[in-house]
């Protein structure tokens, strides 16, 4: 297990390490001037000169990767033009909205997955219907889903609320304990608050999960299949188990396992979805943050947003393989796996 | 082939269209077109069909329906849909339909563009890769996962925002994004194909180098390549449009169906659905009738195969 671990990390490591020269050219080699960018096309060449010699820019270009690197990693990620704050506490105020947004997605992605691949092995035509259900999610575009159900459970049917963001405008948010605006008002016994903010989450989260929604749904429906025809479920039914138990005892924990290694492609659809969820619905999370950075041409918070998704979402594939490692062992005994 | 790749073809194929038997030539009597072979494939022909019908309504629909798309005015502006506007009008008086089959032309273009140069790339890279051996594979693979360590929507963000925003800087941000997973498909199949017997056998022969390539790798890898970029199609019209719909990809006046919808987006909620229902619409058909293709593709080629997601 020992000697598996540490091929992963140290693969994972150089991925990461590949990943921020990626980051670095993509952000800093490729623009014409990244200085332009922050003073303006109006300003003069003494004022370029300047800004460019104080950001650095004036530096051999394995020099400024080396800034780059030692200032990430010693976390001075820059200071954002366009909202007067240092990147890092910019996003460290918003990512609490980001993670429960993303948790909730989570959620409801992976048991909307369980229940209707279940259900899909009871009739032809529930599964007929799943099947297709999820493969129109696969090729729905998130943000035009995101308005569809607005127009649909807010305007016409006023079920839900609108694009308000995380609770409604007359609603104080609970004091801050964990970030999360449902953990921290159960907590604090403000039930008003709580439902409040469930309300809000409802349809953002539906439509973050939609896609990996499709995603899971068809792979543990392909799983669960693989496995009721295992010989070892039809012993369990000849002994004398229910349908019901054989499937939920016996089917679904092994089906369930791959699926595991889909949840690191989950993450990937979430982050990459929360960018547009967010906008539309006016959540202030980091997602929403990168699109009105850009929107002011401030570039500071997309260079360190994208290494940042690049470190997460190397980290979740590196914990998903040890787990997946650590729970099944033909894993992690196999030998040669190509490079 | 061994017995067990005979066990593998003959067991049962978990994909989720309809599982037909292994496309051969004894499906279709002799004398019959071969285009009746689509009828046991229903997916595969749906989506084929609504594919072509919005390939035409992109190529001719313009010329057909002369609506402006770009001047401003003011007097029609926000109109339901009617039968002079059957898409109804956007907040400049643009009518939508007009709009709308002009934005088909970009997004098919696009995807067509992107999945076709991903697929050459990411092809080349892949059959480079799987013909070194040792450390040399590795150093390309490695390279490729760097890549693909970002989340593709991302990563296709931060290459189109330091190219200059536009659809062609869109486009070459969502190509660079899926050019690894064609690499890493196409890599497994090539380093399968040349342990198989017959490679084995011309190398035996004496083929040049060159020629176990064109004649053996190269066409074992088409189907593989084909249906990846079928996939790989979908994927990048709805990242172009993503890529509209945050303002980075096609600007204004263009009507890209991300950008109008994006526009749309404070006339919807007030009400004026038309403006973002369409486009959106029209996104939701050109993606799922590429995943439809994919599939049945996969389904007609290689069921066993094993594709990434993209």
């Amino acid at each position: 297990m020992i000697r598996f671990a540490t091929g992963k990390i140290a693969s994972s490591l150089v991925t990461v390490l590949g990943a921020s020269i990626i980051a670095f050219i993509v952000m800093r080699v490729l623009p014409g001037s990244p200085v332009r960018l922050i003073v303006g096309a109006l300003a003069s060449q003494a004022e370029v000169n300047n800004t460019q010699r104080a950001l650095g820019l004036d530096q051999s270009v394995p020099v400024q990767y080396w800034d780059y690197i030692s200032n990430f990693v010693r976390g001075d990620w820059g200071f954002s033009y366009s909202v007067g704050e240092p990147v890092r506490s910019l996003l460290a105020t918003r990512f609490p909205a980001s993670l429960e947004l993303g948790c909730c997605a989570f959620l409801f992605a992976f048991g909307g997955a369980i229940v209707l691949a279940i259900l899909s092995l009871t009739s032809a035509w529930v599964e007929r219907f799943v099947r297709s259900f999820a493969f129109l999610g696969l090729g729905t575009p998130v943000f035009w889903l995101a308005l569809i159900l607005l127009v649909v459970f807010s305007q016409s049917l006023h079920l839900l609320p609108g694009p308000e963001g995380r609770l409604s405008l007359n609603v104080q948010p609970p004091p801050k304990i964990t970030g999360f605006y449902t953990i921290d008002s159960l907590v604090t016994g403000r039930f008003g608050t709580l439902w409040n903010a469930i309300e809000h989450l409802i349809l953002p989260a539906l439509c973050l999960a939609f896609a990996p929604f499709s995603f899971l749904v068809r792979l543990l429906r392909s799983n669960l299949l693989d496995v009721t025809r295992e010989p070892f479920m039809a012993v369990a039914r000849s002994k004398g188990v229910s349908r019901s138990l054989v499937i939920l005892r016996h089917g679904l924990p092994n089906a369930f396992l791959p699926t595991l290694t889909a949840s690191a492609l989950v993450f990937a659809e979430l982050l990459a979805g929360s960018v547009l969820v967010e906008t539309v619905f006016d959540w202030p999370g980091v997602g929403a943050l990168v699109v009105q950075s850009l929107e002011n041409k401030d570039y500071v918070v997309m260079q360190t947003f994208i290494l940042l998704s690049a470190i997460v979402y190397v980290t979740v594939n590196l914990i998903v393989d040890l787990l997946y490692g650590a729970i099944d062992p033909r894993i992690r005994l196999a030998r040669g796996t190509p490079p | 082939m061994s017995s067990l790749d005979a066990m593998d073809m003959t067991r049962g194929i978990t994909t989720d269209t309809a599982v037909a038997p292994l496309a051969s030539d004894e499906s279709v009597p002799s004398g019959r077109h071969w285009l009746w072979r689509l009828a046991r494939y229903p997916a595969l022909t749906g989506g084929l069909v609504i594919f072509i019908v919005l390939g035409l309504l992109a190529a001719f629909g313009p010329l057909v329906w002369k609506g402006d798309t770009s001047s401003v005015n003011l007097l029609s502006s926000l109109l339901p849909p009617s039968l002079a506007h059957p898409m109804g009008t956007d907040e400049f008086g643009r009518d939508v339909l007009a709009r709308f089959l002009i934005g088909a032309r970009i997004s098919l273009l696009v995807g067509l563009a992107v999945s076709g140069f991903g697929a050459l790339i990411g092809g080349a890279i892949g059959v480079v890769a799987g013909g070194l051996d040792g450390w040399r594979q590795g150093v390309i693979m490695r390279m490729m996962d760097a890549v693909l360590a970002f989340p593709p929507l991302i990563l296709a963000m931060s290459v189109t925002v330091a190219l200059g925003v536009g659809i062609v800087t869109g486009s070459i941000g969502v190509l660079v994004g899926s050019v690894p997973w064609y690499a890493r498909v196409v890599r497994s199949e090539v380093v399968r194909l040349r342990n198989t017997p017959f490679v084995e056998a011309s190398k035996a022969l004496g083929a040049s180098r060159r020629r176990i390539y064109l004649h053996h790798i190269v066409p074992g890898v088409l189907p593989t390549l084909v249906i990846q970029a079928a996939a790989a199609f979908g994927y990048s019209i709805l990242a172009l449009a993503a890529l509209g719909f945050v303002g980075l990809g096609a600007q204004i006046p263009t009507p890209e169906w991300g950008a109008m919808i994006s526009d749309g987006l404070q006339y919807t909620l007030t009400g004026q659905w038309w403006i973002d229902v369409f486009p959106g619409l029209g996104l939701l058909l050109a993606a799922t009738s590429a995943n439809l293709i994919a599939d049945g593709l996969r389904n007609m080629l290689d069921p066993r195969g094993v594709y990434a997601r993209v």
